[in-house]
C-alpha cells in the first residue's frame, strides 16, 4: 500500500515538474502555429486550426535565414575550437604536474564569475578598435572565452577518472604523449567531451547580450533577430514564436546526436 | 655482467627516501621475485626498472646498456600491472596489438604474433571481445599476452595475481611458472605473498623499508635467513621467536636460558658458526613445521591455547610463559585439549639463533 501511494505521489510530482518545464516550450510551438486572432484571444484558445503562415513568413524573410546561418557558423566554430583547444588543455591539467597548475585551474573559471554585462562595454570598445565589430570572428572569440573554461573543467574531471595505469601501459607500449591523448584519453573521455560540446553549442547558440552589442547588420544571430521583431508598437507574436521554434530545433538535434556518447562506464574492464 | 643490474639505486620523494640504495643483479632467463610487506618499496623499484618512476640516484642497466634516463618504451621491457590496465575501448586483439602498432609492425606479423600469444595463453576465442566482457582471470591473461607479443628483453610483473580469488591465483601461478619455463625470458615479479615468491622464484629479493634484507634462492632463504625479518617473512605459518639469555658459549655450542625450555635451557648449534658472549640476549627461532609432538627428546614445554584442524594437518597455538604465541604444525589430527601442557621436541639442525639485533649467528 505504502509503496503504491509513494509511487503515485512520485509520478504526480514528476508530471508536475515536466508540465512546468515543458509548458513554455509547448506554448511557443503551438503559438507559432496559431493565426493572429487565435494568438490574441482571451481566454486563450487550446484547440485551433494550425497554420504554417508564420513559418512561411519568416523563411521568406532573408534576414531570418541569414541569422540562422550566422548562428550556425558562430556556434559550430566556437564549439569545435573550444573542444579542440580545451581537451588538450584538460589533459595537461589532469595528468601533468607543473608550476602554477592550481592557479591556472582557478583562473580558467574566474571569467565566468563576472557578470557578462560588466565586460560588454570594454569588449565593445576593444572590438571597435581592432575593427572586428559585426564579424563572425569577434563572436567566436568572445564565446570561446566563455566556453573554454567549461570545456576544460568538464574534460579535466573526465580525464582524471581514467586510470593512470592505462597511460603507463601505453607508455611502455611505446606510445608518445600525443598518441596517448588521441588513442586513450579522447576515446575514453568522449562522455565529458560530448557534455562540454553541448554546453558550448547551447551557450553560443542562445547568447544574446554580446550578439546584440557586437553585431550590426551582417552577422546578426538568430536570437538577435527574434528580439528585433519586438520593435515599435507592433508585437508579431506568431513570427517571434515561429523564429523561436526554429532557433530551438538545431540545439535539440545537436543534443540528440551528441547525447548517445554521454554514456557511463566506458572505462569498465580496464582495471580489477 | 648481469643481464639486469641495479647499482646503488635511490628513490626520494622530497625528503622521504623510499628506496635506500639497492644494488642487485639478475641473470638472463632468471625469475626474480621482489618480496616484502606493503610499503617496502618493491613496486617502486619495479617501476624504476620499467622507467615509470625517475631514479633519484644510481643506475639501472639492462642487457649491458645503462637505461637510467631512457624512455620506458626504449627499454624494451613489458609490464603486467596489478590492475591489468587493459585499454577498455579496444578488443582483446587490439589490446595485444597496440604495442606492435606503435613500432609499425606489418599487419600480417601483428596477426601472427597476437595469435601465437593467444594460443599460449588459451585466449584465442576471446580475441574479439572487449575487456569488460572478460572474467578476472581472462583479463589477467590478456594483460600477460600484451606483454608476450612485444617479445621484450625483460618481463615485469607488479602483483599480478592479487586481484584474483584463491583458486584462480594458484592456477595462474602455475601458468606463469610454465610460461617462464616455455619462453625462458628474464622476469622480475613483485609480490607480498611469500608463497608466490617461494614457488615462482629462482631467486628472491627480500625488501624492507627500501633496503635489501637478503637475496637468495627460496630454499636458501628458508634454510639460512640472514635475520629475524627474513626468517619471519619466508615460511608459512611464520617462524616462532623466543627471547633468551646466553648462559654458556663455545664454538658450535651455545646454551640459551628461557623458561619455556625443558630444564630451563637449550643447547643450540649456531648455523653460521657465531659465538655470542655469556649474558647476551639472543633470539631463538623455531619453525612451526619443525616442532615435533612425538619427539623422544623434548625441548620445550608449552601450554595449549587452541587448535585448528586443517584436515591433513593441525595447527596448534600455544601460549609460552613469556613472549608471543607459538604455533606448531602437526601432521594428522593429534588430540589436543585447551590448557593442556605439551612437551615438544625439535631437531638441533632446525633451531635458528639470532643476536639481540635480529642478525643470524
Amino acid at each position: 500500500m505504502q509503496t503504491t501511494l509513494g509511487r503515485t505521489l512520485h509520478a504526480l510530482g514528476l508530471t508536475l515538474v515536466i508540465l512546468f518545464t515543458m509548458f513554455p516550450f509547448y506554448w511557443m510551438v503551438t503559438s507559432s502555429l496559431k493565426d493572429q486572432s487565435d494568438l490574441l484571444a482571451s481566454p486563450p484558445v487550446w484547440l485551433f486550426v494550425p497554420t504554417l503562415e508564420h513559418y512561411g513568413e519568416i523563411f521568406a524573410d532573408q534576414k531570418v535565414v541569414n541569422a540562422v546561418i550566422n548562428s550556425l557558423i558562430v556556434s559550430v566554430s566556437t564549439t569545435a575550437l573550444a573542444v579542440l583547444l580545451g581537451a588538450p588543455a584538460a589533459y595537461a591539467l589532469a595528468r601533468f604536474e607543473f608550476r602554477g597548475k592550481q592557479d591556472l585551474w582557478f583562473w580558467f573559471i574566474s571569467n565566468r564569475m563576472i557578470s557578462p554585462i560588466v565586460l560588454a562595454l570594454p569588449v565593445y570598445l576593444l572590438a571597435l578598435q581592432v575593427k572586428l565589430l559585426d564579424t563572425h570572428l569577434v563572436l567566436i572569440l568572445i564565446y570561446l572565452t566563455f566556453n573554454l573554461p567549461i570545456v576544460v573543467w568538464i574534460c579535466t574531471d573526465q580525464f582524471r577518472s581514467i586510470p593512470k595505469e592505462l597511460e603507463q601501459a601505453a607508455r611502455l607500449d611505446g606510445a608518445n604523449q600525443w598518441i596517448i591523448f588521441r588513442k586513450i584519453y579522447v576515446p575514453l573521455g568522449i562522455p565529458g567531451i560530448a557534455v562540454s560540446a553541448i554546453f558550448s553549442f547551447i551557450f553560443s547558440w542562445n547568447e544574446l547580450l554580446y550578439a546584440l552589442v557586437l553585431t550590426r547588420r551582417t552577422v546578426q544571430t538568430a536570437p538577435v533577430i527574434a528580439t528585433s521583431f519586438m520593435s515599435g508598437y507592433e508585437l508579431p507574436w506568431g513570427k517571434i514564436m515561429a523564429t523561436g521554434t526554429v532557433i530551438v530545433l538545431p540545439v535539440i538535434i545537436f543534443a540528440l546526436l551528441v547525447s548517445k556518447h554521454m554514456v557511463r562506464g566506458l572505462t569498465m574492464g580496464a582495471t580489477k | 655482467m648481469s643481464f639486469l643490474r641495479l647499482d646503488n639505486v635511490v628513490k626520494r620523494y622530497g625528503d622521504h627516501k623510499v628506496i635506500n640504495g639497492v644494488s642487485f643483479g639478475a641473470e638472463k632467463g632468471e625469475f626474480v621475485v621482489f618480496v616484502g610487506p606493503s610499503g617496502c618499496g618493491k613496486s617502486t623499484l619495479l617501476r624504476m626498472i620499467a622507467g615509470l618512476e625517475d631514479i633519484t640516484e644510481g643506475d639501472v642497466s639492462i642487457d649491458g646498456a645503462v637505461v637510467t634516463n631512457v624512455e620506458p618504451a626504449a627499454r624494451q621491457v613489458a609490464m603486467v600491472f596489478q590492475s591489468y590496465a587493459l585499454y577498455p575501448h579496444m578488443s582483446v586483439f587490439e589490446n595485444m596489438a597496440f604495442g606492435l602498432r606503435m613500432v609499425k609492425t606489418p599487419q600480417p606479423e601483428i596477426e601472427r604474433r597476437v595469435k601465437e600469444a593467444a594460443r599460449i595463453l588459451q585466449i584465442e576465442p576471446l580475441l574479439e571481445r572487449k575487456p569488460r566482457q572478460l572474467s578476472g582471470g581472462q583479463r589477467q591473461r590478456v594483460a600477460i599476452g600484451r606483454a608476450i607479443v612485444r617479445n621484450p628483453k625483460l618481463f615485469l610483473f607488479d602483483e599480478p595475481l592479487s586481484n584474483l580469488d584463491a583458486e584462480l591465483r594458484t592456477q595462474m601461478r602455475v601458468e606463469i611458472a610454465r610460461l617462464h619455463r616455455d619462453i625462458g625470458a628474464t622476469m622480475v615479479y613483485v609480490t607480498h605473498d611469500q608463497i608466490e615468491a617461494m614457488t615462482l622464484a629462482d631467486r628472491i629479493v627480500v625488501l624492507r623499508a627500501g633496503l635489501v634484507e637478503q637475496v637468495g634462492a627460496p630454499t636458501e632463504l628458508y634454510d639460512n635467513p640472514a635475520n629475524t625479518f627474513v626468517a619471519g617473512f619466508i615460511g608459512s605459518p611464520k617462524m616462532n621467536f623466543l627471547t633468551g639469555t646466553v648462559t654458556a658459549a663455545e664454538t658450535g655450542r651455545v646454551m640459551v636460558a628461557n623458561a619455556n625450555f625443558v630444564g630451563g635451557s637449550l643447547v643450540i648449534r649456531p648455523r653460521r658458526g657465531g659465538v655470542p658472549k655469556v649474558g647476551d640476549m639472543v633470539i631463538v627461532g623455531l619453525r612451526p613445521e619443525h616442532l615435533d609432538l612425538a619427539s623422544p627428546t623434548p625441548a620445550l614445554q608449552l601450554r595449549t591455547d587452541f587448535a585448528e584442524n586443517l584436515g591433513g594437518a593441525t595447527q596448534i597455538y600455544t601460549q609460552p610463559k613469556d613472549g608471543e604465541m607459538i604455533t606448531i604444525v602437526a601432521q594428522g589430527r593429534p588430540k589436543i585439549t585447551p590448557g593442556e601442557t605439551l612437551t615438544v621436541g625439535v631437531a638441533p639442525e632446525y633451531v635458528y639463533l639470532f643476536d639481540e639485533r635480529g642478525v643470524a649467528v
